[in-house]
């Protein structure tokens, strides 16, 4: 959702492919965001710091700097949504983004239209404010944060403390993705962050009770290898 | 004799023992043992009162040759411990430059693939979100529409394959690095299969798989991309509108995951060398790459798991991938935290 007004979104992305700058400029113009561009991990950092921007884009491999570091440097002083460019089989690398501060990623090569649905899951999640929307909708779900109530397709579901305090997480971070240590740290505390199994029998009951149809879209993406995401559908 | 002149008999010995000692540089302790006692021989024959003969008779000079041969003895056993220790210096030398030369060609290899995959996917990111940003871009005319498409395949076509030779290059060169973890397979199947619906789409799928399937330990990513190229092992094998049946069973310790087909099955001469690199049965449809079973067996290895193939005997072939259960696998009704 782009924010009210004259101020359009900016954007800042750092990639030192020209080709790929190219593209994001071309795509993200097209949706009426407003982009600028940096090659290396120094010029995108002095870029950042010269100029107030929405949402960065940040390619992880970029020369002259981990991408770990440009992260923690950017987090050190900005809250605004990071998405990170990896490539597949980088796992690894999406995991450590993720823990150093980013708020997604997308693997190239990717759908340009993925990356705007990414983009606006994480600006909505910057915009929110604790009043705003307090029952969350996608699709066939519908949860009342503030009652504690989760409906599907209308109908009420029972779930148990910690099938809701898992759920809660994901509706909380809607659109986003969740490493599983993430998710095992908040859900179930710091000395449950390497359980998995947990996470998966917990996933899989969600499933069931949640994504009963089993020929419409899933309500739970897995991330092979990262975690998971609850997807908010626009419809 | 001219020699008594320079020195007396008893000396004489020394110079014996001198070339006893000299022998020990180079060679080992069965021969020094053999020279000690001919120049013993020779010194007693020749120097030794009474000259001659073999017998010694002076109480000193049989205390001599006894001093002779322990000198002789910690001599050749010193030069051995030298020779032992010098040879093992050498060896772990040896050792060391092979670990470090090893080193350097695993990142020298490591560096060349992630170079290459990232020279291949520039290009690959940009030709793919074309069609779609020319689609965004405004109304195209049914000539433009047909073209994006036409990008838009190809771009996926040449996506997979990269990411084909890429695989394949990391199993051989052994930077194949599993995450192992809990999975839950019903889950990877169901990802598998959704993420190559586009090219099942020919063929009638079931996934039998419930929801009671175990968790399996594995890598999740590898699982599924083996999975996937089983899947599309079997549709591009079998006649359109067949069905491809995904199943899972446990037995005997172990969780085998198997495809089935009701395709013409596998020839006699290619059972073995199905899962070989580059292999492709006379059979295949052209315009693949003959990986997609060696990477199969490479990722289904590297997890601590083996793979099959088979025909079935009702007709078709079955492909089984089987993975040792791990201790620990809690059951899904069992109640956790």
């Amino acid at each position: 959702m782009r924010s009210e007004g004259q101020n359009r979104i900016s954007v800042l992305a750092i990639d030192d492919e020209v080709q790929i700058q190219r593209l994001l400029t071309l795509a993200l113009e097209t949706e009426g965001y407003r982009v600028a561009t940096a090659g290396t991990a120094a010029d995108g950092l002095a870029a950042a710091a010269l100029h107030r921007h929405d949402l960065f884009i940040v390619d992880l491999g970029l020369p002259d700097m981990t991408g770990e570091t440009v992260l923690r440097r950017l987090r050190e002083w900005t809250q605004a949504p990071i998405i990170v460019l990896t490539v597949h089989s980088g796992e690894e690398q999406k995991i450590e983004a993720l823990d150093s501060g980013a708020d997604d990623y997308i693997t190239k090569p990717f759908s340009t239209g993925e990356l705007l649905a990414r983009m606006r899951a994480a600006l909505r999640r910057a915009n929110k404010t604790p009043s705003d929307e307090p029952v969350f909708r996608s699709g066939t779900l519908e949860v009342d944060l503030a009652a504690r109530q989760v409906r599907y397709k209308g109908e009420l579901v029972k779930l148990t403390a910690t099938e809701y305090d898992l759920l809660r997480l994901f509706v909380q971070h809607a659109g986003k993705v969740l490493t599983h240590r993430h998710i095992l740290r908040e859900v179930w505390g710091v000395a449950h962050e390497n359980n998995t199994q947990y996470l998966r029998v917990y996933m899989q009951r969600l499933r069931e009770k949640l994504e009963v149809d089993p020929t419409g879209d899933s309500l739970f993406l897995t991330e092979p290898g990262v975690g998971y995401r609850l997807v908010q559908s626009d419809k | 004799m001219w020699l008594e002149r320079w020195s007396g008999y008893q000396a004489i010995s020394l110079f014996y023992l001198l070339s006893v000692v000299l022998l020990a540089l180079f060679v080992d302790r069965g021969p020094i043992l053999f020279g000690t006692v001919l120049t013993a021989m020779g010194w007693s024959y020749l120097f030794a009162p009474p000259r001659w003969s073999f017998e010694i008779s002076g109480f000193y000079d049989r205390e001599m040759v006894a001093m002779y041969f322990f000198v002789a003895l910690i001599v050749s056993q010193l030069t051995a411990a030298l020779r032992a220790a010098r040879t093992k210096e050498r060896e772990r030398q040896e050792a060391v430059m092979r670990a470090r030369l090893l080193n350097e060609s695993e990142r020298l290899g490591r560096t060349l693939l992630n170079s290459v995959s990232h020279e291949m996917r520039t290009p690959l990111t940009t030709i793919s979100a074309a069609p779609e940003t020319l689609r965004s871009s405004g109304p195209l005319t049914s000539i433009q529409q047909e073209v994006a498409s036409e990008i838009q395949f190809a771009a996926a076509r040449l996506n997979r394959l990269v990411e084909s030779l890429l695989s394949a290059a990391r199993i051989e060169s052994g930077l194949l690095r599993p995450k192992l973890d809990w999975c839950d397979l019903a889950d990877v199947v169901k990802v598998s299969l959704r993420n190559r619906a586009e090219i099942l789409k020919g063929h009638k799928l079931e996934n039998r798989l419930s929801a009671a399937t175990p968790l399996v330990w594995a890598d999740y990513v590898l699982l599924e991309q083996a999975i996937g190229n089983l899947l599309l092992n079997a549709a591009t094998h079998t006649p359109r509108g067949s069905k491809v049946i995904v199943d899972a069973r446990v037995s005997d310790g172990a969780v085998t995951v198997e495809i089935f087909d009701n395709g013409p099955g596998i020839g006699a001469e290619d059972v073995d060398r199905i899962f070989d690199m580059f292999y492709r049965s006379a059979s295949a449809r052209p315009g693949g790459t003959g990986l997609g079973l060696h990477i199969v067996r490479g990722f289904v290895e590297a997890q601590g798991g083996t793979v099959f193939a088979e025909n079935v005997p009702k007709g078709g072939a079955r492909f089984s991938i089987v993975l040792p259960i791990r201790e620990g696998a809690p059951a899904l009704e069992e109640q956790a935290a």
